[in-house]
């Protein structure tokens, strides 16, 4: 496939050039020939399915790992990058999507902890913090605690340690994933602030939208190679997307209502203490009240932290200290165990899927069994069935195009969305009346996606109610019958997506649209 | 047997060899640093045994066995029973008692002795799961305390029924009379303990209980992954008790061998720190009823065959501690590797599986 | 899996330094065999010697019966020597197999040195009736015909330990530290307290027990000596009798900072403790395995194997008293008055507290 020369920016000069890039692993390959020029100045972003090289390829231009072929040119210089301090001495400098910061330090300390020999640890050092902070318009406060920080300003302290290390070149692995929509207006500022600096921010994302805003060109990655470079001029979303797959996609917007008048859940009062009550904590739960009914798919809202989890895992009967009614088909839940919540008909859609989802060292099929220890195909008078969960579990991967050699692979071995799909899999089998579903398809592929959102829907119309929580408000709006807002433990406001934008959502979250 | 089984076998039995080979060489090393003799330790330790000591390593081993299945128990909830020393030995001594009272005839008498001990080691061990359970204790710290405690009571309780024989400054307990101990099985010209047989049946029901069972698949998860056991339904207190309580009632057979097979009393010189050695086999056997066997096994030569080294070769057989505590270094760093290694190797299968699916169906849309 | 890691090493590491404690004996294991060469050898005696835990050069027990074997080899009675000393805790089948090596190695006869061998002896024996074998603080094996039991009274050397406390207290207040608290180390308590009662009925006693079967490591921790004397001395003892073997080092260093004295056993303790706390061991209550072992061998190279029980008692000096010092030289005519008092039976020493 031809790599079309990027038609504008062209003049400006190339910082990064990578030519025929190649990584094979033994049976397969990582990378194949990829070809991407990022130029001084702009904003390059590089998309691409879960799975398709991108995270491959940032290993080798940062170094982690070395190239099977192909060249790196760094300000027109070859280089030969054999660790991460290669990278950072050739002036490339990544921010990871897991931040890799000390609570416990101060901002100031976190930036110099490693990098101590630059500035020292004294005036000079919090002197060239706040130049950088100052001149890329950061807005860093060198003396706060990290853990007092919100996600967004973590962020822009990654984004300085990088700077102050000398980095020209930023990379920024799918640094939105973790921010609310006002969060990530600011930090595009902050993109376009080093941009005017004349440094280069390689971009590394799978949404869409956020890319065609910000990024200058845009690079498509699909096994293992370079698709096409484009400019955000001439795409829509639509159509890139259409480029990572490699086919049409699917939307996840609902269909026709499903929802019927039976409740099957209902939620009253429910509250739940803080672990610090005594020290004057606010509750986790604030009289929580709502229902779902049988065909609905409620969508929670919220930025990660508000009640969330502690709202799932009341529902669940995994926090023993949460009071109020729940009730499920008119069945007072409050006395059952989780796993008799589970047996009766609770499906459930882990947050964290590899804490609490899966045992990453145990085989597919015992992940299959795992939540379903007390029901068949799997178990049987208290005897696991090998056999029968091994077929079901074939069944799973056939059904939900679970990408694996077999049910006996580790579930380590298996790469995000492929586990996702495994955990839907799983959980929708037994034929639950309710799902609660903790950001189902976060750190999924699209095509991963696209079969989730089916599975979800299918489900619905067969009666399934679900609980819906997620950080991707598209998703949200595009499945949900209704959405609840939730802030600081408490539901804050009720909205219909048929009429809600994103930004209005945002706003509700973090307690702006209290007074909009 | 799948391929994927047959590789974690060739993958297992590679890192113990991997393990041995390199503990070896470190002995070597060591005896060299001492200026020992290197040639002639290896030259006795490595010798065939004789019948009579492939007597003794398997009746060692039997030991070992059952005290390593007890902490292979824990190993496999991540729990850490540093406790079965403290266990067996309470146990040990009850059915020491209890036998040799002999209110019941013949083999029931041993039965109930058995049954005793197994009860009175999961009671022992219990309480150390009740205090992780409920106060959230760590169960290193409580069964080391819990071990303390054993060494004095059992100490102050021997004194209260031992018999002694006239002559001896041995005490102990009352001898267990001849129709309830257990026979021994012949082998060669000499016997092994009868009660081999119920270390091979404990050694059975710990797999069938640990991968045929939903309590032993709840136990794994749990060890596994608690967010996860917690998240599946899995009661995890009620499971910490549990694993404890069966983890305590299996040293509670350790010593039982010994006692039923060859002393026929608890006295003072009781074989002790049977518990510690089963740690070091557990993690050598990988908590596998198999490996555990070979580990106990291997313990158990080495301890016999180290025996003679002071008088035959004049070097100490501390020397053999020394092998025993490196080959538990260099099995768990092998293992480690070689579990990554497998983790890669599975990887990359896996992603290969992902890209042959991919080109088998070609969709290309251009933009 | 990480934190089994972490924990194996931990493990790994504790078994590497106890080993490291415990390994500075094998230079001395046959530091014996080596001195045999100096003499020129009129016998064709080669001796196996099995220790109990601690082996050679444990200042007590063990050292005591080295030093008899020692003698026999300088003196020329036997032409070889060799030593092994058993693992703490360990398999009734390595006491065995321990014995048995020597046995096939062409040792004869055998001595075991401590009670615990007395099952494995017995069993041993039987499997070879033409080799001899010796055991040390045993007599439940009189019967066998080539077994011979060495024991001694220690009571009765204890008595007199006693009748010297009570004769040098003015507290009217004295104290016994006991190692380990078994059937052996009783009777030397008992003889002890009927030695202080003989002399007036009205000294109190403290007594203490370091630890308890089947943990011996009362006899090795001179630390928990220290501590039990010390609460002695603070109590108002003013002289303190230890049976407790190495921890007898702390039971002096507490008597030295309390000002107090101290007595010690096994061997003349003023001649062998640290020379900063001789002064405070009063006199010391022989117990002269040295002699028995030393005894047996001559008898040994004479062509004769003994067999049965010999008791070393006062009568034969097997037990007794120490006077190097001088602090009892005073009152040794008492002493020696109750000696023979025991040794005509009109003292009768009880051996159970």
């Amino acid at each position: 496939m031809p790599t079309a020369a990027p038609p504008s920016a062209a003049n400006a000069e190339v910082a990064v050039r990578l030519r025929g890039i190649g990584k094979r692993f033994p049976g397969v390959i990582a990378n194949d020939d990829i070809n991407i020029d990022v130029h001084r100045g702009t904003i390059h972003a590089i998309v691409g399915e879960n799975g398709a090289g991108k995270s491959t390829l940032m290993k080798i231009l940062y170094g982690v790992q070395p190239p099977d072929s192909g060249t790196i040119e760094i300000n027109g210089e070859q280089v030969n990058l054999h660790s991460p301090a290669d990278a950072i001495k050739a002036g490339v400098g990544m921010v990871f999507q897991h931040f890799m910061l000390a609570d416990n330090l101060t901002v100031l300390e976190n930036v110099v902890l490693g990098a101590e020999r630059l500035h020292g640890i004294g005036a000079k050092a919090r002197a060239e913090v706040m130049r950088i902070s100052d001149a890329y318009g950061l807005g860093i406060q060198p003396d706060r605690l990290v853990e007092e920080l919100g996600v967004g300003a973590r962020q822009r302290v990654e984004i300085l340690k990088v700077l102050y290390r000398g980095a020209r070149i930023v990379i920024l692995d799918e640094p939105t994933a973790v921010l609310v929509p006002q969060e990530v207006d600011e930090l595009f500022g902050n993109l376009r602030g080093l941009k005017a600096e004349g440094l280069s921010v390689i971009f590394i994302s799978h949404k869409l939208d956020e890319v065609l805003s910000v990024a200058d060109e845009i690079t498509v990655i699909r096994r293992g190679t370079t698709v096409q470079t484009v400019e955000p001029e001439g795409v829509t979303a639509r159509q890139l997307a259409e480029l990572m797959v490699g086919s049409e996609l699917p939307s996840p917007s609902t269909e026709a209502s499903t929802v019927t008048d039976q409740v099957l859940l209902r939620v009253r009062d429910l509250a739940l203490p803080s672990d610090y009550a005594s020290e004057g904590g606010r509750p986790l739960l604030d009289s929580v009240s709502f229902e779902i009914h049988r065909g609905e798919v409620l969508g929670i809202a919220g930025v990660e932290g508000n009640g969330q989890a502690e709202l799932v895992e009341s529902i669940m009967g995994m926090r023993p200290a949460a009071t109020g009614l729940i009730e499920l088909a008119g069945d007072d839940l409050s006395s059952r165990s989780t796993r008799q919540r589970r047996e009766d008909g609770i499906g459930y859609i882990p947050e964290d899927r590899q804490r609490h989802g899966l045992l990453l060292d145990a085989p597919l099929w015992e992940n299959r069994i795992l939540g379903h220890q007390s029901r068949p195909p799997s178990v049987s008078h208290g005897l696991v069935d090998r056999r029968a969960a091994r077929d079901d579990t074939q069944r799973i991967i056939r059904e939900y195009d679970v990408r694996t050699p077999g049910p006996d692979v580790l579930a380590r071995a298996l790469s995000g969305g492929n586990q996702q799909k495994l955990i839907v899999g799983r959980e929708m089998s037994g034929e639950p009346s309710l799902l609660i579903a903790s950001h189902p398809t976060r750190g999924v592929d699209v095509g991963a996606q696209a079969a989730i959102w089916k599975h979800i829907k299918d489900a619905r119309r067969n009666g399934l109610a679900v609980l819906l929580i997620s950080a991707d408000l598209d998703e949200l709006i595009g499945l949900s019958d209704r959405i609840e807002v939730i802030l600081r433990g408490r539901f804050v406001g009720s909205f219909d997506p048929a009429g809600v934008t994103p930004e209005r959502l945002g706003s509700a979250m973090t307690g702006a649209g209290e007074t909009a | 047997m799948t391929k994927a089984r047959l590789t974690s076998i060739g993958l297992g039995v590679a890192a113990a060899a991997l393990a041995l080979l390199a503990a070896f060489v470190i002995t070597s090393l060591v005896l060299l640093a001492a200026g020992d003799p290197v040639g002639d330790v290896w030259g006795q330790l490595l010798a065939w045994p004789e019948m009579r000591n492939w007597a003794n390593i398997i009746n060692n081993a039997s030991v070992l066995y059952l005290s390593a299945l007890a902490v292979a128990v824990g190993f496999r909830m991540n729990l850490f029973n540093i406790g079965v020393d403290g266990q067996y030995r309470v146990a040990a001594f009850t059915a020491a008692v209890v036998a040799g009272e002999a209110w019941l005839p013949g083999y029931l008498n041993t039965a109930l002795a058995i049954v005793c001990a197994m009860a009175v080691g999961a009671i022992w061990a219990g309480i150390a799961g009740l205090l992780r359970a409920a106060r959230g204790v760590s169960e290193v710290i409580s069964t080391i305390m819990l071990n303390f405690i054993a060494t004095g009571l059992v100490a102050y309780l021997l004194r209260q029924v031992s018999v002694r024989e006239e002559g001896s400054n041995e005490i102990g307990t009352r001898e267990i009379p001849e129709g309830s101990r257990i026979g021994g099985i012949p082998f060669g010209d000499y016997e092994i303990y009868g009660f081999i047989v119920i270390a091979a049946i404990a050694g059975f029901a710990f797999w069938f209980v640990l991968n045929r069972t939903r309590f032993g698949f709840d136990l794994r998860a749990t060890g596994r992954s608690t967010t996860a056991a917690v998240a599946s339904g899995i009661d995890v207190r009620r499971m910490t008790v549990a694993a404890l309580m069966i983890s305590g009632a299996i040293a509670g057979l350790v010593g039982l061998p010994i006692l039923f097979g060859d002393s026929y009393t608890y006295g003072s010189t009781f074989q002790s720190g049977l518990g510690f050695a089963g740690i070091a086999i557990a993690l050598l056997g990988r908590n596998n009823p198999i490996g555990i066997a070979f580990g106990a096994v291997l313990f158990a030569y080495l301890d016999e065959q180290s025996n003679p080294l002071q008088i035959l070769v004049g070097v100490s057989p501390d020397i053999v501690a020394i092998t025993q505590g490196v080959i538990v270094l260099t099995v768990v760093i092998s293992y480690e590797l070689v579990r990554r290694y497998g983790v890669r190797l599975e990887q990359r299968e896996v992603a290969r599986v992902l890209a042959s699916s991919r080109t088998d169906k070609p969709k290309e849309v251009s933009a | 899996m990480r934190r089994t890691t972490k924990f194996a090493a931990v493990l790994a590491a504790g078994i590497l330094a106890l080993t490291a404690c415990g390994s500075d004996s094998d230079g001395d294991s046959d530091a014996g065999s080596d001195d045999g060469n100096t003499a020129a050898p009129t016998s064709d005696v080669k001796v196996g010697m099995a220790y109990d835990v601690g082996g050679r050069g444990d200042q007590s027990f063990n050292d005591s019966a080295a030093a008899g074997l020692d003698q026999a080899k300088e003196e020329g009675l036997i032409a070889e020597a060799q030593e092994s000393e058993a693992e703490d805790g360990e398999a009734e089948s390595a006491r065995e197999e321990r014995l048995r090596t020597f046995a096939d190695a062409g040792y004869d006869p055998i001595i075991a040195v401590g009670f615990a061998y007395a099952a494995s002896v017995g069993k041993v024996a039987e499997e070879y009736p033409d080799i001899h074998f010796a055991i040390i603080d045993d007599s439940s094996l009189a019967d066998v015909p080539n077994v011979a039991s060495l024991v001694f009274a220690e009571e009765q050397g204890s008595f007199l330990v006693g009748a010297a406390a009570a004769l040098k207290t003015e507290s009217d207040h004295v104290g016994f530290v006991g190692g380990v608290e078994t059937p052996l180390i009783q009777k030397f308590e008992a003889g002890y307290a009927a030695g202080v009662k003989a002399v007036n009925p009205d000294v109190k006693i403290d007594v203490k027990y370091l630890t308890q079967v089947p943990d011996f490591s009362g006899f090795a921790d001179p630390a928990k000596g220290k501590t039990a004397a010390q609460g002695m001395y603070d109590n108002g003892a003013d002289i303190v009798y230890h049976a407790a073997g190495g921890s007898g080092g702390g039971v002096f260093e507490a008597a030295s900072e309390a000002g107090a004295k101290a007595i010690g056993v096994d061997s003349d303790q003023y001649n062998t403790a640290d020379p900063s706390v001789k002064d405070v061991i009063m006199t010391s209550m022989l117990k002269n395995v040295n002699v028995a072992v030393y005894e047996y061998l001559k008898q040994v190279s004479g062509g004769t194997f003994p067999s049965g029980v010999t008791t070393y008692d006062l009568a034969v000096d097997g037990v007794g008293y120490s006077t190097s010092g001088g602090f009892i030289d005073d009152i040794t005519d008492q002493l020696d008055e109750y000696k023979q008092q025991i040794i005509d039976g009109e003292i009768t020493v009880p051996d159970k507290p």
